[in-house]
């Protein structure tokens, strides 16, 4: 491959007059040397803090007036970019009421006042191909804000991979930062990455997270079930110094020769293996000095064959040093991955009380549904884990972990493995259709393993997890006052975890994920849906409380309308089917009151036009106690934040013909009729 | 089964066409001068039957070359199953046609074109568009005809798509 030199055209746009009109950005100058925190009513981190909870006390939006809440303004992100986007991910952060976020197709960074959504700046990079070539393309999950007291700066990761410091007030870069204002990311890395700066893939698409003065970086990859090779750049997980943006650690999450879990990849396979990074929000505690790193799959999401063993750090949490990178304690979710169980969601940092005794605790959900606690400080399981034994599987060449741990509590909060109790069932006659649907794939339990694609079946393994079941990227919200952990969940989303030998030039893997072609010939497929039915029964989304002090769940109930292709559905006419969820990603919200969260999918119900409906559930109970509709699918976690006195939700919506777009919802004022 | 709603909507357009027609017809004598103007209108408005996508809009053969290319183009994200991944959406179930319910063909058609796929967004030309509509429709169960999916963004706005069958 030819090595193209990286040329950057950067763009500032100062809205000139805004910033002295802002009386927020003199309230951030005022606020020097105090943390800034969801407390105070600001939304400084990603996910409010850095701990992943998504929770912030504000409480003048409740159950009672969530259904009057009106549109505040809107952000519509077509022109951040050459194009439109619909797929707009972004969680915004409020500091000193000014918005921040990520927007656009080539993750511009906006500043908006947060009372009106007026643009006070714009800031983005033409990383022209080196852009284009990008694994994890688009606007991104947003940024992150740093103040020393006495300035501020707005950090973020271009989809090239770059680590960018912003003035916070300007937009402009920080000379003083890295290399004039930016850090290339593809450099500094133990391993170089291949083939060049320009096309070599790695990336990340979340936010920084900083933690005392160190911005901690993700590494993400292309999608992982058919991989060119085995062999691919590594997912190094890197601190650098956030005022010179010096690089100050690197933890190698697949171990080089000579250093721990080395040896937990036979034939020396490590030195081959890549991928492994960490695309998901990293969470840091601050107070204990401890970074928590939830770990990806190693190369090749269902064949491991050559990697053969347990393959550390590979769906591991991992917590390290956050001035060092030094490894503290480790725990692998999934030995020898093949599922694509991914670590997806963002650690939960969760003080509670077990058994009359303080336990600073971190929780781990994830696609299998499963939430994984532990003591934070030592790793240790706070409820034991069963060693269970599994399947061992028949695909030639594949590796295979005789057992794999499981909570003993909390129950699992959402569908994994796939057996017959989960067919759909409406009717007899769907019964037997759904029977034979799922009759030419493989069945089982949790970690099932994947199969060899058979045109006569089986076609493939289903599970509900690997690529869309369970928790993902939004993860989940946690209460400190109550120790409740609230986790939103996809139930109904097959995947089939079927293999088949790749096509000459397409890969060097022995096995990659596909079906095989139907006898005839021609190309293989398979539908997984019953009369345009969901082929799993419902709830096909849900919402579930989880009490952390006990491990026992306080409510779990279907979030999202009943879709429109199951309401009108003419099989089902005449039956009365309770509200079914949706299956898709709803990242929650927790205030004081209430548990927020927007449907994934738009319906039609009359009298509501078509849309989609933000969602608000008393959170002590889980009952619906109101909702307002957005235009599309919530596709971003909503936040909150009050300014002047005033409480607002912001909420990323986007999909279909829908194209990105901000929302910012408030009470109406209490003189206005 | 389609919603109340929807049916609504295509009664009010199937009256707003009606009215165009008879508009057009009082108007053509009046204006001899405007009549390729009013030719297209009447043209449209003789078309008041609007079609879905239950109505045999592409042909078995275009779906057939719509599948290679979705397989070299789309499934290295959307997934032979359509099923989506992490970062790419479904292209079927119920997410999909929730999102398009009541869109036009041709909604979809830019949609695709402009925005597909991420890396290089506008490398597949009008005709390879249609291409992979036509193979996304088969595979949601649509039903195939005679005729192809026209690439022409007129056309293809007079194509609703309509999930529930009716």
């Amino acid at each position: 491959m030819i090595s193209h030199s990286f040329t950057s055209r950067s763009r500032c746009t100062l809205l000139a007059g805004v910033l002295l009109a802002a009386p927020s950005l003199l309230h951030a100058q005022r606020a020097a040397g105090t943390p800034f925190t969801t407390a105070q009513g600001e939304w400084p981190s990603h996910t409010g803090d850095t701990k992943g909870t998504r929770y912030s006390p504000l409480d003048q939006i409740n159950a009672a007036n969530f259904s009057s809440l009106e549109v505040a303004w809107r952000f519509k992100t077509d022109q951040l970019g050459p194009r439109p986007e619909y797929k707009l991910e972004g969680t915004p952060l409020m500091v000193g009421g000014v918005l921040y976020t990520t927007a656009g197709t080539r993750r511009a960074v906006v500043a908006l006042d947060a009372v009106t959504g007026e643009l006070l700046w714009m800031h983005s990079e033409n990383e022209g191909e080196r852009g284009a070539a990008a694994p994890r393309p688009l606007s991104g999950r947003g940024l992150s804000y740093w103040t020393d007291g006495k300035s501020a700066r707005i950090l973020y990761i271009t989809p090239g991979y770059q680590l960018i410091a912003l003035d916070a007030k300007t937009g402009v870069r920080i000379r003083t930062f890295g290399d004039s204002g930016a850090v290339d990311l593809k450099k500094q890395m133990d391993t170089p990455v291949l083939p060049d700066l320009t096309t070599g893939e790695i990336g990340y698409q979340g936010a920084p997270v900083i933690g005392r003065d160190v911005v901690i970086i993700g590494a993400a990859f292309r999608e992982g079930g058919s991989p060119k090779s085995y062999r691919n750049n590594k997912g190094d997980i890197r601190g650098f110094d956030v005022r010179t943006g010096k690089k100050l650690w690197t933890f190698h999450t697949i171990p080089r020769k000579g250093e721990y879990g080395y040896d937990s990849w036979l034939n020396n396979s490590a030195d081959d293996a890549g991928n492994t990074g960490v695309w998901t929000q990293i969470t840091v505690d601050e107070e204990l000095g401890l970074v928590y790193l939830p770990v990806e799959s190693p190369t090749g999401d269902y064949f491991g064959g050559h990697r053969p063993g347990n393959n550390l750090y590979g769906e591991s949490l991992v917590c390290v040093d956050l001035r060092t990178g030094v490894r503290k304690w480790h725990y692998q979710i999934v030995r020898h991955p093949i599922w694509d169980f991914d670590l997806a969601s963002a650690p939960i940092l969760a003080d509670i009380t077990v058994g009359g005794k303080a336990v600073k605790a971190v929780a781990l959900p994830t696609k299998q549904g499963i939430l994984y606690v532990f003591d934070r400080v030592t790793g240790v399981p706070v409820w034991p884990f069963e060693e269970r034994a599994v399947e061992k599987g028949e695909v030639p060449g594949e590796w295979y972990a005789p057992t794999q741990p499981i909570p003993t509590k909390p129950a699992a909060y959402a569908r994994n493995g796939v057996t017959l109790n989960d067919l759909i069932d409406f009717t007899p006659a769907l019964k037997e259709a759904g029977l034979a649907v799922a009759s030419r794939f493989k069945l089982g339990p949790i970690f099932t393993p994947p199969v060899l694609s058979k045109a006569d079946g089986p076609l493939a393994t289903l599970s509900n997890g690997p690529t869309n079941g369970g928790s993902n990227w939004p993860g989940g919200s946690f209460d400190p006052e109550t120790h409740i952990v609230y986790l939103a969940a996809t139930n109904a989303s097959p995947s089939p975890l079927g293999l088949v030998v790749p096509a000459k030039g397409v890969s060097d893997m022995n096995y990659v994920r596909g079906f095989a072609p139907p006898p005839g010939g021609g190309r293989g497929g398979a539908s997984m849906s019953v009369q345009g039915l969901p082929l799993l029964k419902p709830p096909y989304g849900t919402i579930t409380a989880i009490n952390l002090d006990n491990g026992e769940f306080v409510w779990q109930v279907p979030h999202g309308e009943t879709p429109d292709a199951i309401r009108n559905h003419e099989a089902l006419k005449g039956l009365t089917i309770p509200r079914t969820g949706q299956a898709g990603y709803s990242g929650t919200l927790v205030t004081k009151t209430l548990v927020i969260a927007g449907d994934p999918e738009v319906t039609t119900l009359a009298p509501r036009a078509r849309s989609a409906v933000l969602r608000a559930y008393d959170k002590a109970t889980g009952k619906e106690v109101g909702g307002v509709t957005i235009p599309a699918p919530q596709s971003g976690s909503p936040m909150t934040y009050a300014v002047n006195g005033k409480q607002y939700i912001v909420v990323a919506v986007s999909g279909g013909p829908y194209s990105g777009e901000y929302i910012a919802f408030r009470l109406p004022n209490a003189n206005s009729r | 089964m389609m919603p109340e709603s929807y049916r609504g909507q295509l009664r009010q357009r199937v009256r707003r066409r009606a009215f165009t027609l008879l508009a057009a017809l009082v108007a053509i004598p009046l204006l001899a001068s405007g009549a390729a103007a009013n030719d297209v209108e009447v043209r449209r408005a003789a078309d008041a039957a609007e079609r879905t996508t239950w109505d045999s809009v592409f042909s078995a053969a275009q779906a057939e070359r719509g599948q290679s290319a979705y397989k070299d183009a789309c499934a290295r994200c959307h997934r032979e199953s359509m099923a989506g991944a992490d970062e790419a959406p479904a292209l079927t179930g119920s997410a999909f046609m929730s999102a398009w319910n009541g869109q036009t063909l041709g909604d979809l058609h830019e949609r695709i074109r402009t925005s597909m796929p991420t890396d290089t967004p506008g490398v597949y030309g009008r005709q390879q568009v249609a291409d992979v509509i036509a193979y996304m429709l088969q595979f949601n169960g649509y039903p195939a005809g005679a005729a192809e999916l026209s690439k022409e963004s007129d056309a293809l706005k007079e194509v609703r798509f309509v999930a529930g069958k009716p």
